[in-house]
């Protein structure tokens, strides 16, 4: 185990070598950390708390403020400062977008895994439930979804059934890609070796396949987290998000609401809008980058037959 | 293809109006008023008839007997004068001569008289009528153009009844044989004689096309036809409104308000109205059928004392109403009778986020660790919905579980189709908050009727369950009170009890705000009922 680790760290620092003469992806990962950043320190960055109506000398709340008059970004409908706003809601949309996408990631991978290693009627089983959530549409059926529990009567907050929904809908096609990846990487000849040795199943598939796949995992994480925060920002902006702890799509359904547009108030719906921009141009960008660079697919000639299959020294630790 | 064709004919019209914009084409061309709103009738049919945008179709095509005029009085529309017995329990009314319904046939004594014994015998298939009509026993024809109308008791408001029984023309109305069949009857090519007459009502583009009838008995409209477009989203509406694609903008988003009235060329107009939006608490009866499905702790006065404390009414004004409106206090709108049916009195709980935490502490419901109160193991968590429909609500749910968090409590905002709320409300009683509103009839009796236990089965009016035998015979008791300060007195004693056991926390007032092209229209009558209610709409004229 310790050498495996030993050995991802090692592969890390040669990533980062590489990485960082990639402009793409150095700017990818700029607008990603900067986001994450606000959002750890949205608490010093604004004098104000979300909920904190800004009111003028009469004591009446000031709404519609441009930002000529208040702040660096004016105030909506209700009064609040949208720089306040902006910051803190980053924590809302990246922390529903991060915890989805993981727990897409995690089930994705996981019936990948199954689907690809052990085949027959699991992976028929697996891939058949996986057809059927592919063919349904995702925004409609996660609509549906959330607002039907919400009317439950359910002990959870808005955005856990969010953050849930689009975890457990959301993993569809990383289960394909990895259940492609696993049918090729089971068959070569480490794998065939450990088997002959007496290796069991989840000795393989930790020690043997896992390492081989985390690459691409990583990589589609990235990628699967701008589907996330996009997904709950448009779930958000049709009134599904939990207003009381407002994101950047319920920013814009508020925004969209109370008529910010007839309003002239470019200062409410614009910045959460290039907010989201930011962080999915973020996502999609390093996402790429990751995949280009660690999908053994994309950059090993596979005509060439396994040897390049990366990490090349794993083989010997294992061996 | 349809859209297609659409299109062309479009197109078409567009190249002749632009090759003949001679004078005398102008002359001819008929004058119309296109309005903009955001809903669209359900029904037609008067007898199970619940959103606002069914009356205002009624109010143009059918007549009733009598009608609120502009300054709040009631004056005949199809009757010419009326009498009533010394007793008060027969009233008599004479019909104007020559109604004529928009088909051409005479509109008759027997005929109005059917609609009133229908509405009073069938309860069942006649629901919303059916609460105008209670102590009525029967109208009988005395000649060709009196009837009668004989009552059970005395009615105090009889003349404000009268004037939401919408005539109906009899042979649309025969030949149901069960509720179900008449109520879900559309109705959606009326036959009416009111002042102007449907003649296209498109469900699927959701435009109605009236055309005014000539023959109308109040005298002929100034506009020759009224368009009714419905608008998916107020900004839509705001910009159509700007860029003069229609005229009247029959609801102005209270949001948008300020940035229609820096328009040119159009007037935006802020009139007191009659609605109010209510925070609606479960009152139903535990022994209630369905069982009442909600948090027990909403049934606990202290709780509903310290939600009230914990709202900040002038806030939710100031930003949901952007200030056009007024802190709620009664459900007996302030304007109704000029201020006559509003009880002075009662004094509201004032905006105290400390008080409220101390009402909760003191009635034993003690912070967890996750800064939420409980008591027995009871946690104070509810459901705060709203009708989906709205703009004002999303934001008032926001700002209302903001300051409940602040007390311990924890308010889950959601929207839900409005459909849906009203079975949730009534009969199911499965919700714990909901915020939603009225508008009032310009009678007190209506919004006092809306919280009688009478009111609270399938098809009634009732939201909040709230059950009172005292207040259930108040409410009996002013119908029956002729003299106007005894009703004054039971009536301001009603609103102090509702005031007690809060089934509703009213929340604001909101005016009526809509805007016209000033600079192509002119006439409109502004008070309370709307500058689109159908006497204003008679009297509008192009702007010469």
């Amino acid at each position: 185990m310790r050498e495996s680790w030993l050995l991802f760290w090692r592969n890390l620092r040669e990533f980062w070598r590489v990485f960082r003469h990639n402009r793409m992806g150095m700017i990818g990962a700029f607008l990603l950390l900067s986001a994450v950043l606000i959002a750890l320190f949205a608490p010093f960055l604004s004098p104000y708390e979300p909920s904190l109506v800004i009111r003028d000398a009469t004591g009446r709340g000031l709404t519609f403020a441009p930002p000529a008059v208040h702040g660096p970004l004016g105030t909506d409908d209700a009064g609040r400062d949208v720089w306040t706003q902006l910051v803190y809601g980053a924590r809302i949309s990246l922390l529903v977008g991060l915890l989805a996408g993981f727990i897409a990631m995690f089930i994705g991978s996981l019936l990948g895994i199954l689907a690809g290693y052990f085949g027959g009627w699991i992976d028929t089983l697996i891939m058949r439930v996986t057809d059927v959530l592919l063919v349904i549409p995702d925004l409609p059926l996660m609509l549906v979804l959330v607002a039907t529990l919400r009317q439950m009567e359910l002990k959870i907050s808005p955005l856990v059934v969010l953050i849930l929904v689009i975890g457990l809908l959301y993993w569809t096609s990383t289960a394909r890609l990895v259940r492609s990846q696993v049918l090729s990487i089971k068959e070569r000849q480490f794998v065939a070796r450990a088997r002959a040795i007496g290796a069991g199943h989840f000795h393989i598939i930790r020690r043997h396949i896992l390492p081989q796949l985390m690459p691409l995992i990583v990589a589609n994480t990235v990628l699967i987290l701008s589907t996330a925060i996009l997904i709950e920002s448009g779930l958000s902006f049709l009134g599904l998000g939990d207003p009381t702890q407002p994101s950047w799509g319920t920013m814009l359904n508020f925004a969209f609401d109370r008529n910010a547009i007839s309003n002239g108030a470019w200062w409410f719906y614009l910045p959460p809008g290039l907010a989201i921009v930011w962080v999915s141009l973020g996502c999609v960008l390093l996402g790429n980058v990751l995949e280009e660079m660690l999908n053994p697919r994309l950059t090993a000639h596979h005509l060439e037959g396994d040897v390049r299959v990366r990490p090349l020294e794993g083989e010997g630790a294992y061996g | 293809m349809k859209r297609l064709a659409f299109g062309l004919l479009g197109l078409v019209l567009f190249l002749v109006g632009c090759g003949a914009p001679s004078a005398s084409s102008e002359q001819n061309q008929p004058v119309v008023l296109r309005v903009g709103w955001l809903g669209f009738p359900d029904t037609l049919n008067p007898a199970y008839a619940f959103l606002t945008e069914s009356y205002t179709m009624f109010d143009l095509v059918y007549s009733t007997l009598t009608t609120e005029a502009p300054n709040g009085d009631y004056v005949g529309s199809l009757a010419e004068a009326w009498t009533v017995s010394p007793d008060g329990l027969l009233w008599t009314f004479t019909l104007r001569p020559n109604i004529k319904w928009h088909n051409g046939e005479a509109l008759t004594a027997e005929q109005v008289a059917w609609n009133i014994n229908t509405f009073i015998q069938n309860p069942d298939g006649w629901v919303t009528t059916s609460g105008y009509v209670l102590g009525f026993k029967q109208a009988r024809v005395r000649d060709e153009r009196t009837v009668e109308i004989e009552l059970e008791h005395p009615i105090s408001n009889m003349e404000s009844r009268l004037a939401f029984l919408y005539i109906v023309y009899p042979e649309d109305f025969k030949g149901f044989s069960t509720p179900e069949e008449l109520q879900n009857f559309t109705n959606f090519n009326p036959v009416g004689s009111g002042p102007f007459k449907i003649k296209t009502l498109d469900k699927d583009q959701r435009v109605i096309l009236l055309e005014t009838n000539r023959d109308y008995f109040g005298g002929r409209a100034k506009i020759d036809q009224l368009i009714y477009r419905t608008f998916d989203n107020s900004d839509a509406l705001i910009q159509a409104l700007r860029v003069g694609d229609i005229e009247l903008a029959a609801e102005v988003p209270t949001s948008a308000f300020q940035s229609v009235k820096e328009m040119k060329g159009v007037t935006a107009v802020s009139l007191t109205g009659r609605s109010l939006s209510q925070l609606i608490l479960n009152s139903a009866p535990e022994d209630h059928d369905p069982a009442p499905n909600r948090n027990p702790a909403i049934t606990d006065p202290a709780v509903r004392l310290a939600i009230a404390t914990a709202i900040n009414k002038q806030d939710l004004v100031d930003v949901v109403l952007q200030g056009q409106g007024m802190p709620g206090l009664s459900v007996i709108p302030p304007s109704l009778g000029g201020g006559f049916w509003f009880n002075r009195e009662i004094k509201d709980v004032e905006f105290n986020l400390e008080q409220a935490n101390r009402i909760l502490e003191e009635a034993g419901y003690l912070k967890q660790s996750d800064g939420i109160r409980a008591k027995d193991g009871v946690r104070l968590e509810f459901r705060l919905q709203f009708p989906s429909d709205s703009s004002n609500y999303p934001r008032a749910a926001d700002m209302i579980a903001t300051w409940l968090g602040k007390i311990g409590i924890q308010a889950t905002p959601s929207a839900v189709d409005p459909d849906s709320l009203i079975v949730a409300t009534n009969p199911n009683a499965d919700y714990d908050m909901v915020i939603w509103g009225w508008g009032a009839d310009p009678d007190p009796d209506f919004m006092l009727s809306v919280l009688t236990s009478a009111q609270y089965v399938e098809g009634g009016w009732s939201d909040s369950g709230y059950s009172n035998p005292v207040y259930d015979e108040l409410y009996a008791k002013q119908q029956r009170t002729l003299d106007e300060k005894e009703r004054q007195k039971i009536i301001w004693q009603m609103q102090e009890i509702l005031l007690n056991d809060r089934p509703y926390i009213v929340l604001w007032y909101d005016n009526t705000l809509q805007a016209y092209r000033s600079d192509r229209f002119t006439g409109f009558i502004q008070y309370p009922a709307g500058i689109d209610s159908f006497q204003s709409l008679m009297n509008v004229e192009p702007v010469k």
